[in-house]
């Protein structure tokens, strides 16, 4: 079972997407999608532990995705995941404390050897 | 615990067929799920009604379990199939009596190729049922 807490942040930064940035409805959809990987990454533990996972997101997309996933898609998904946490760490920077700057900018960074799978 | 009153047959649209199995293992209130799926939240409660899988927590609130959901829904799509009859030999579909009939007087007109058309009677209403063979070494060719 999944951490609810972590699925309301996630809807919460969905409205705030669509409320103040102005993100269009297929826009939101999109990220949802992609958001749903950071929420199956984290199962049943918080999201402000994420840093401490032993798997990177990256290497977990790899795993997920059977069908394989290409460079732009899995760059998508990271990106969207960066964001999401950038404005959960200024939200909740009580709870998220113990994730640092640097480890949200480097999420993006894909593993070498896994640039391109098709 | 979990409840089901009713296990009746729901109409779901083709968005919920698409969108359930995106549902995540969670618990989501039946407002969320709604929400994810792009339903009222009335015609939710009325699948919970009809059997959808749901539990209730001891202050009495409903809680769906994502996978589980998404499971009902599919099994709910395939419960609406309509089992397949594939014509047998002899017989064509009256479209007046709109049922599968045994064809009387049957004739047979080659029409192009592997393609024949066969012709006869309606044995219930006497009209005239029309059938296409594929084959040109059907059975029916056979019995003529």
């Amino acid at each position: 079972m999944l951490d609810r807490q972590n699925y309301l942040k996630v809807k919460l930064f969905l409205k705030y997407s669509r409320d103040v940035h102005g993100r269009s409805s297929l826009q939101i959809s999109n990220d949802f999608e992609h958001l749903k990987a950071l929420l199956l990454w984290a199962g049943s533990q918080p999201l402000g532990s994420v840093h401490a996972f032993n798997s990177s997101l990256s290497d977990f997309l790899f795993q997920v995705g059977e069908k394989g996933l290409d460079q732009a898609e899995l760059q998508g998904v990271l990106n969207t995941n960066q964001r999401f946490l950038l404005w959960v760490k200024a939200m909740f920077p009580v709870e998220f404390q113990n994730i640092r700057l640097s480890w949200i900018m480097k999420i993006t960074a894909i593993s070498k050897g896994k640039e391109v799978i098709i | 615990m979990s409840e089901n009153q009713n296990t009746s047959n729901c109409r779901i649209s083709r968005n919920v067929l698409i969108k359930a199995p995106g549902l995540l293992p969670m618990l989501y209130t039946p407002r969320e799920i709604a929400e994810d799926l792009a339903v009222p939240e009335t015609t939710l409660r009325d699948w919970l009604n009809h059997g959808a899988p749901h539990s209730r927590d001891k202050s009495n609130h409903i809680w769906i379990d994502g996978k589980e959901f998404a499971a009902w829904v599919d099994s709910q799509r395939n419960a609406r199939k309509k089992p397949a009859h594939p014509l047998q030999a002899g017989e064509g579909f009256c479209m007046r009596c709109n049922t599968i009939v045994k064809i009387q007087n049957g004739k047979i007109h080659p029409v192009k190729g592997h393609l024949s058309h066969l012709k006869g009677i309606c044995p219930i209403c006497g009209g005239i049922v029309n059938r296409g063979i594929w084959n040109a070494g059907s059975a029916e060719l056979s019995q003529s």
